[in-house]
């Protein structure tokens, strides 16, 4: 696999104060990477530089070996929440993003969009009869299932996951897991997943990055980078939660 | 005692007598005094009773102003009290049209910086000048004209609807804006078409509270230079003590004003069916 994106070097400071600093992370096309860390280690700042959203003090965010300016199409974004237009209806919002691309007023156009956004719809587990509600009157999950929605119908080649389940309740939020890795089995897309929670990390990543301070004054650094197999024992999630709890590099992890 | 508890449970005609009461007890009182004044003076103006109101509004209601050579004939659609709201409607209708680009302004300086880092300290600076204590500078400068009156009202009510817009599209949150981004859309799109839809109901609620600070500096307007309108007419009025259809000059601008600010909560109901009043 190529590499896709890559991060050298970058340090982000907001007045002073040191959010991250020395990060070299490189991550390779079609791979699911999460990012866990205690809150405010700098997970999804992160997120937002490869997003565009931000941009590093020092370092560099290279995306196909090139610095990619604010964001656009290329990288879906799913937020932990204003992830919908609250004036649109689920329809109405998953086709914003094509129809913001052609001339809209014309009807055969706008009724392929409507129809390749009920297909998505369907492909996030959710019935035709939710497409004319308002995202208010929507469950959580299902808020998140029409961002998702939303998200792949412009087919972006990474996908940017901002602790996106966490306000969803457990049994939820294993459906959301469930659905991402589908998605991501199937359609092979780089998909970026913040999240707080390691059981979730090792569960939906194919490699696992902890963000973390080594001293209380310095910015995050990545503590570890583990590439998971198909098998996650034991003996893995404890490296993790020992990498988070402890903010260090090298732990001696129980057999 | 329930009354100042805060989990007190209001049954339906409790909450209609208390909701009308005041205004009874307003309307009492009215008579009350205006039965007491007749009895010491039989030609009491100051507060008419019901014979001399009704006279007063037959009079507003259905007669032509004596005093303009151009109004004939009788009827509602020529008398005093409709010249007069269709002169001052017209100012009212200008001052709101007035207010689009003051939305816009609000919207942009939100949405760019660099326009609102250009025009934001002004605008705090220019909502802080009293607009009545310019009212001079505007008769100089654009005559007593409906230009003066119109310019006094967007003075008055512009400056707070711009920052209004400005903090409300500062309020659109970031992830709103970075996730059009990410659907393709631009600056523009983005600005038009996801930010100001979202802001929309609360501009427009924003427009309502502020129909009184409109209509406070169109009758301001009206009273020192004007030859028509309601507020001139009041302003006429009290020179004679006509009290009889001052009071029903105030009731009728009063409903008007009630008319409009209904008419914009139906039709902000309407246009937002998925806003939800806080």
């Amino acid at each position: 696999m190529s590499e896709l994106i890559r991060i050298s070097g970058v340090e982000v400071e907001y007045a002073a104060k040191k959010v991250l600093s020395g990060i070299n992370v490189s991550i390779r096309q079609g791979e699911l990477v999460t990012v866990c860390g205690r809150t405010g280690c700098g997970k999804s700042t992160m997120l937002r530089l490869i997003l565009g959203a931000e941009t590093p003090t020092r370092g560099r965010v290279l995306i196909d070996g090139r610095e990619h300016g604010r964001p656009d199409r290329d990288r879906g974004y799913v937020p932990q929440k204003y992830s919908l237009f609250p004036d649109r209806t689920v329809l109405d919002n998953i086709t914003f993003g094509p129809m913001m691309e052609r001339f809209w007023l014309f009807g055969k156009r706008k009724k392929e969009h409507r129809e390749e956004a009920l297909e998505y719809l369907r492909m996030t587990g959710l019935h035709e009869s939710d497409a004319h509600k308002y995202p208010d009157q929507l469950s959580g999950g299902m808020q998140q299932r029409v961002a998702i929605a939303q998200a792949l119908i412009m087919r972006p080649r990474i996908l940017l996951m901002d602790e996106a389940f966490s306000a969803l309740d457990p049994a939820t939020r294993a459906d959301m897991q469930k659905l991402i890795r589908d998605l991501w089995a199937r359609a092979g897309m780089t998909i970026l997943f913040v999240t707080h929670n390691i059981a979730e990390a090792i569960y939906l990543g194919s490699r696992v990055l902890v963000l973390g301070k080594e001293q209380p004054e310095a910015g995050s650094r990545v503590l570890l980078d583990i590439e998971i197999e198909d098998c996650k024992h034991e003996r893995l999630t404890k490296l993790i939660e020992n990498a988070v709890m402890c903010n260090q590099r090298e732990m001696e992890v129980p057999a | 005692m329930t009354l100042f508890r805060v989990d007190t449970q209001i049954n339906r005609p409790t909450a209609w007598i208390l909701s009308w009461f005041l205004f009874v007890a307003g309307i009492s009182l009215y008579f009350y005094t205006s039965q007491k004044r007749h009895l010491e003076n039989p030609e009491d103006k100051v507060v008419p009773g019901l014979s001399q109101l009704s006279q007063g509004i037959s009079d507003a209601f259905l007669k032509a102003d004596a005093d303009d050579q151009s109004a004939t004939g009788d009827g509602f659609f020529h008398s005093m009290l409709w010249t007069d709201t269709v002169a001052s409607g017209k100012r009212f209708l200008w001052a709101m049209l007035l207010l689009i680009p003051a939305v816009v302004l609000g919207l942009h300086m939100g949405m760019f910086p660099v326009v609102g880092q250009f025009f934001l300290r002004f605008i705090l600076f220019f909502d802080k000048i009293i607009a009545l204590s310019v009212l001079p500078v505007l008769f100089i400068a654009f005559g007593i004209d409906e230009l003066a009156k119109i310019m006094l009202i967007v003075i008055g009510v512009t400056p707070t609807i711009i920052l209004d817009c400005f903090n409300l599209t500062k309020g659109v949150p970031q992830e709103q804006i970075v996730k059009g981004f990410t659907l393709g859309a631009k600056d523009f799109s983005v600005t038009y078409r996801i930010v100001l839809k979202q802001i929309m109901p609360r501009v427009l609620n924003s427009i309502r509270l502020n129909l009184k600070a409109v209509m406070l500096f169109l009758f301001a307007g009206e009273m020192i230079a004007s030859q028509n309108g309601l507020a001139f007419r009041i302003a006429l009025l009290r020179r004679h003590m006509g009290m009889n259809v001052i009071i029903p000059y105030v009731l009728w601008v009063a409903l008007l004003l009630f008319l409009v600010d209904l008419t914009m909560r139906v039709a902000n109901r309407r246009l937002h069916p998925w806003f939800r009043e806080a």
